[in-house]
């Protein structure tokens, strides 16, 4: 992003943004890709952060506070380990309106998530207490404190840090250190109440943080350009941690439901926790690995009938994009389960061998699981341990010999 | 302009101020990035014709005009806009002999139910259409429309507005109203809000509105729209053992009939492969190797149309970029570089795993603007799923059968779909609140009376047969000798060494069955040949001369040879040939139809005429079009036309031309016309008196180009043809995609609509009332379904100087659904169509180039 483009940045590119629609939200000067860019930055920023400590983290709830359009919902939801996402507004109508933008996907359907995730969208305010937002993992507010009035803003690090008391809190507000690099300079936003600059963000910031037991770090988005290093980012973000020693959730009299918030919009994800999904998927990835090792055996019986005698090499051509890219351990592990074998015009590939495959291997399935969720859909083995198939199909490709 | 060009820029006809203030396209490469339109509101989201009427109305005149009779606003927007219906196409007002009443009357009158459902509005409702200025000028259509939107003065009405055409159900006080608001940023806009006109509801501009309406309400019941199609993959029907989910859904349009506006409900599904590109093509290199991959893998890929996980769209394959990996780097809006893997990953958190895998190259047809470049788009096979059923897939009969048993819907199962549709309609509040505020009402299920047209007798040489069911009449004339042919004396046979042991077998059923039929097949000369294509054609070329009436082949498999030879034998040799896979022969128990089937395609081949159907019209000629993308060259169209010779209508003259033009309106039709006549007049001596000409493979919107390109070429060959008095011509627009079906119920359970079933009321074009869209049209219902539903066939005539009154074009229409020699029952569509589909399907499948002259009078495309 050039200095260039944030400056010049008109009513086009501020339109062709829709954050432009509403108010609660106001990154309104700078332009569109700038704001994306910083809430995806912002969202890799927490990912990485919170993975950096335990890879196999599961089942993550998040809220954006102030979600208006719904983009960073919409950004966080492609990761995996996010299962609940929860958006709050005042402005009930937008809520309405955007959220078919958190539908799945349709390729979502195709392929399904892992873990469940649903999101809701919530109508309420910031500075009301809903017990359906306790114990999450993240809550973000980004710019959001600025649209607050001196009241709210006097009640809100009660309500978030004291009550909700996530794991982490992310806070982002406009550097008005940053303002006089912009055309038209006062507020940048109609509604904003306040624009602090990084002594007034930190002080805020540091005060709330001992209040309540959290450690803060401060970065921000939007570097300035050459020459104008000295007034930082075009908008600060501080991001708080609750500190381990610290009380690690609300107090036992505040635990009883509270729901205030009135939700707008929920949507679950299909995915693999759903037994009919995770049988859809599971079928399906058999038959293809079934498939592909039928047509590598036929290739392997056409090969020895030419009298070579040799194993056919891997398709080695152009599109070297071919074959399943294994690594050492899945190697190993495919190697050493049972092979697939042929008895008369049928073929056999056993259940072991199947789950050696990386992509059957991932499922969260044992043998056991996976023979009966098989059952109506898969030919098996007497035993059960094999899935059988015809070793030639009518409508195979027989390459013409010239 | 010719009406090819306009068709041409349909839909695209965007002014170019639109594009200011759009991001450029600057990369060439770039996959689709979090745009803006990704964002999009769905509330703003006009169908392509309505974007395009922005400008338009600029320069109109801001004073109020009622209606819109020849009002060339319309006329712009109507071309411009693409939806299942042609809009502005009035041509029953030109056919004295229909404009009062186009209905028949023969036949036995049969009730009806339908999948239309009435759509009522107040008696006075009208539509208000404002023209919307903002000052100061905001270039971006969305912030326009936020701001309009959420303009408080505004916020209770029912609204449709594209950023400059604002569509109220109630007037505003004022004419115009002046709005004011602010930005984000504090700025005063002023909107000015103008009246410019009140349209009834039966105005086309309406129907848009309507169609519009029903988008809405339709994502509200939580269904995705692809293509025009309303779909709901959260209740997908899974087939696990083919990789397939079929997602349940509709085709849905809001349209005026007769004398109604109705809301047509069609249930569809979509089919959704369970497989990435990537593994398709890892697939397919598995099954045929390495030597002709590349070939294969574009010849099946290119043209699907696939679905990507990260985003909510669709794209078509255009091309495949071999030389383009993941790891090489594009240019992005912003000017950086970036390879495509760090893309992925930081704007979707999706690692790709195979950095040798090619990209899949898709244009973004431009909807701003026809004059600019398209938009090139990569795309990962990893990450891309395949949608529909194409290609090699729809060759492996177990999953077409699977697929099959869940599509057929039984015409119960189809109703009570249509009611549940209904029903989450109306129980839906969001759904429920938009009909109310346009104020809609969602009416009753319409139901109509039909007619049964008396069934034919089918006409062989010694013999009239009255058929027990028209659907299929195989076994009523098993004994009966065909019409004519001549006997097969001098042939041959070219078969691989190892297909020997069969030909005996099926040679002597073939002279039993032929015998008992009239047609005397004498003995072969008989050719082995190595298995492969080359010795075929070695063998052909040796041993094919002038007194050669016709080759088999007896095909090991169907890969290229069939492709070969056709080639050779329609084009570079013409011979008629006869192509049978070895493996049909071997199919023990069923050699005596087999062979009565190939018997009967062999004497067409020879210009054998099989049956006949009483036609009482004398001097008639009946014509045939259709138009077919080539395989290889998406950017090829092949035309065929096919013509009937002789007054009995069972001889038929065949042209076909390959043409470059990327819409399948026909340009050659005057060479094909005069050709056709003049075969006509060596056979019978004179001109046709009549000419009716059944055009197939009209495309949506089209209708109109059709009506203005091709229908004055047909005249005018017609006018020069050198007879004295002028053959008169009728031309018939036919389609076989129609959404109206009709049910007949019994027993209180439904069922399909009997053999012959017309329907010229209710249904049908719009009467009086709408002026514009009066059109001459049936349906008919020509083919038996014994599972599933049956399609009706729409018949509209949009050119008639025979002046046949409407009944006798119905049953002449019935009678020509008989003739179709390939398939000895009725068909969906008059036969000169079927064979024009023929013919240009094997051009486009196998020839690829301009069948031999000589051929012309045989059926040899059979």
């Amino acid at each position: 992003m050039t200095f260039k483009r944030v400056t010049e940045s008109n009513m086009d590119d501020v339109g062709c943004f829709s954050s432009e629609m509403g108010r609660t939200r106001g990154f309104c000067l700078v332009a569109p890709d700038f704001l994306i860019q910083s809430l995806r930055d912002i969202s890799e920023f927490f990912v990485s952060r919170r993975l950096g400590d335990k890879m196999e983290e599961k089942n993550m709830q998040v809220a954006d506070l102030g979600c208006g359009d719904t983009e960073l919902l919409r950004l966080l939801k492609i990761y995996p380990c996010i299962q609940l996402l929860v958006g709050v507004d005042i402005d009930e109508e937008k809520l309405q309106s955007n959220g078919h933008h958190l539908s799945p996907f349709l390729g979502e359907f195709v392929k399904p998530r892992d873990l469940d995730l649903t999101v809701t969208l919530y109508h309420g305010s910031v500075v009301e207490r809903d017990s359906r937002l306790l114990g999450f993992d993240l809550i973000t507010c980004i710019e959001l404190i600025e649209h607050l009035d001196s009241d709210h803003l006097a009640r809100f690090p009660e309500v978030v840090f004291g009550y909700l008391s996530p794991a982490m809190i992310v806070i982002s507000t406009p550097n008005s250190e940053f303002n006089p690099l912009f055309p038209i300079v006062t507020l940048r936003d109609a509604d904003h109440k306040f624009e602090w600059n990084r002594m007034e963000f930190q002080t805020w910031a540091l005060q709330v943080a001992n209040r309540y037991n959290y450690s803060v770090e401060f970065t921000g988005v939007g570097k300035p350009p050459a020459g104008a290093e000295h007034v930082g980012f075009c908008t600060q973000i501080g991001v708080f941690w609750r500190n381990s020693g610290g009380a690690p959730g609300p107090c036992v009299s505040q635990q009883h439901d509270q729901h205030v918030y009135k939700a707008v919009y929920t949507v679950s994800y299909p995915s693999l926790q759903q037994e009919r999904v995770l049988k859809f998927e599971l079928v399906s990835e058999v038959l293809l690995q079934v498939e592909r090792l039928r047509l590598w055996h036929l290739r392997t019986l056409r090969e020895q009938k030419r009298g070579a005698g040799t194993v056919p090499k891997e398709p080695s051509v152009a599109p070297s994009l071919m074959l399943d890219l294994f690594t050492e351990a899945e190697k190993a592990r495919i190697e050493n389960s049972p092979k697939p074998f042929c008895e008369g015009s049928r073929f056999f590939v056993p259940l072991q061998r199947l789950l050696a495959y990386p992509r059957l291997h991932r499922l969260p399935v044992d043998e056991e699981r996976m023979r009966s969720l098989l059952a109506d859909s898969v030919c098996l083995s007497s035993d059960g341990s094999a899935v059988k198939v015809d070793l030639r199909n009518t409508w195979d490709w027989e390459p013409d010999d010239y | 302009m010719s009406g090819r060009a306009r068709v041409r820029a349909r839909g695209m006809a965007r002014s170019p101020g639109a594009l200011a203030g759009e991001c450029t396209q600057a990369s060439p490469s770039v996959p689709r990035m979090l745009m803006p339109s990704d964002l999009s509101d769905s509330e703003a989201s006009f169908s392509g014709g309505m974007e395009g009427t922005s400008r338009i109305s600029q320069n109109c005149d801001k004073s109020v005009s009622s209606g819109d009779v020849g009002s060339t606003f319309v006329e712009k927007v109507v071309k411009v806009r693409r939806d299942y219906v042609d809009l502005g196409v009035c041509t029953r007002a030109k056919l004295a002999h229909v404009r009062d009443s186009k209905t028949g009357s023969s036949g036995i009158p049969v009730k009806l139910a339908t999948n239309l459902f009435n759509l009522d509005l107040p008696q006075d409702w009208q539509l208000y259409q404002y023209h919307v200025t903002y000052i100061p000028d905001l270039a971006s259509r969305r912030l326009r429309i936020a701001l309009l939107y959420n303009h408080s003065r505004l916020s209770d009405h029912a609204k449709a507005f594209d950023g400059t055409i604002l569509f109220l159900s109630q007037k505003l006080e004022e004419k115009v109203t002046e709005l004011s608001t602010e930005t984000q940023r504090g700025e005063t806009v002023k909107m000015t809000v103008t009246l410019t006109r009140e349209l009834p509801s039966s105005s086309p501009m309406c129907i848009q509105v309507f169609n519009i309406i029903f988008k809405k309400i339709l994502k509200k019941l939580s269904m995705y729209q692809i293509g025009r199609n309303f779909y709901k993959p959260s209740e997908p029907v899974e087939i696990p053992q083919h990789k397939l989910s079929l997602w349940p859904g509709f085709a849905v349009s809001v349209s005026h009939f007769e004398r109604k506006l109705l809301f047509v409900a069609d249930v569809s599904y979509k089919v959704l492969r369970n497989e990435t590109v990537l593994e398709f093509m890892t697939d397919l290199c598995y099954k045929i190797g390495t030597s002709c991959f590349i070939q294969t893998c574009e010849q099946q890929l290119i043209g699907l149309i696939v679905l990507t996980r990260y985003n909510n769209k669709t794209y078509r394959i255009d091309d495949i970029d071999w030389s383009v990996k993941p790891t090489c780097t594009f240019q992005r809006r912003d000017g950086s570089e970036i390879t495509y893997v760090d893309y992925y990953k930081q704007q979707y958190n999706i690692t790709l795993s195979d950095l040798n895998q090619p990209v899949l190259v898709s244009l973004l047809k431009s909807r701003r603007n026809d004059n600019t470049e398209p938009k090139i788009v990569h795309l990962m096979p990893e990450l891309c799923f395949l949608t529909g059923l194409a290609g090699q897939v729809t060759s492996d009969f177990q999953l077409m059968k699977a697929v099959a048993e869940e599509i057929r819907l039984s015409p119960l199962g189809r109703q009570q779909r249509l009611a549940r549709l209904v029903d989450d309609i109306q129980r839906n509040k969001d759904a429920r609140f938009e009909l109310e505020t346009w104020g809609l009402h969602f009416g009753s299920q319409m139901s109509l009376t039909g007619r049964v047209v008396p069934s034919e007798k089918i006409l062989m040489q010694d013999h009239v047969c009255q058929p027990m069911s028209a659907a299929d009449w195989s076994k009523d004339i098993r004994t009966c000798k065909i019409l004519s042919v001549q006997s097969l004396n001098k042939w041959l046979i070219v078969c691989s060494n190892r297909a020997e042991n069969v030909i005996d077998g099926f040679l002597s059923c073939l002279r039993r069955v032929g015998s008992s039929m009239g047609f005397n097949v004498g003995y072969p000369k008989i050719i082995k040949v190595q298995e492969n294509v080359a010795a075929f054609l070695r063998a052909i070329q040796q041993h094919v001369d002038l007194d050669v009436q016709l080759v088999m082949c007896i095909l090991p498999s169907n890969q290229n040879y069939y492709d070969c030879i056709k080639k050779y034998l329609s084009s570079d040799c013409p011979v008629p040939s006869q192509c049978v896979l070895s493996r049909t022969l071997n199919k023990q128990g069923m050699m005596m139809s087999i062979a009565t089937k190939i018997a009967l395609q062999m004497s067409c081949k020879l210009g054998g005429e099989l049956w006949a159907v009483e036609i009482p019209l004398k001097s008639l000629m009946v014509a045939g079009i259709d138009v077919c993308k080539d395989k290889f060259s998406k950017q090829m169209v092949v035309v065929g036309f096919v013509a009937s010779l002789n007054p009995r209508i069972t001889r038929w003259f065949s042209r076909c031309i390959l043409q470059r033009t990327t819409t399948d309106i026909a340009d050659c039709l005057k060479v094909f016309m005069t050709g056709a006549l003049k075969e006509w007049y060596k056979h019978n001596h004179d001109f046709p008196a009549r000419i009716i000409v059944y055009r197939d493979g009209v495309g949506d919107g089209q209708l109109k180009a059709v009506i203005e390109y091709e229908v004055p070429q047909l005249l005018s060959s017609v006018a020069e043809s050198g007879s004295k008095i002028s053959s008169r011509l009728s031309v018939i627009v036919v389609r076989k995609k129609c959404l109206p079906r009709f049910f007949t119920e019994m027993d209180r359970t439904v069922q399909n609509a009997p053999l012959g079933t017309v329907v010229d009321s209710e249904a049908t074009r719009p009467e009086w009332q709408v002026p514009l869209e009066n059109q001459y049209d049936f349906y008919l219902i020509s083919q038996a379904a014994y599972r599933g539903t049956v399609r009706p066939t729409h018949y509209n005539v949009i050119y008639d100087d025979n002046g046949l009154k409407p009944d006798h074009m119905q049953r002449l229409t019935f009678k020509l659904c008989h003739l179709y020699y390939n398939w000895q029952g009725l068909i969906s569509i008059p036969a000169p169509c079927q064979y024009a589909h023929k013919l240009t399907y094997l051009v486009a499948q196998s020839i690829h180039k301009e069948p031999n002259l000589e051929l012309a009078s045989y059926l040899y495309y059979l």
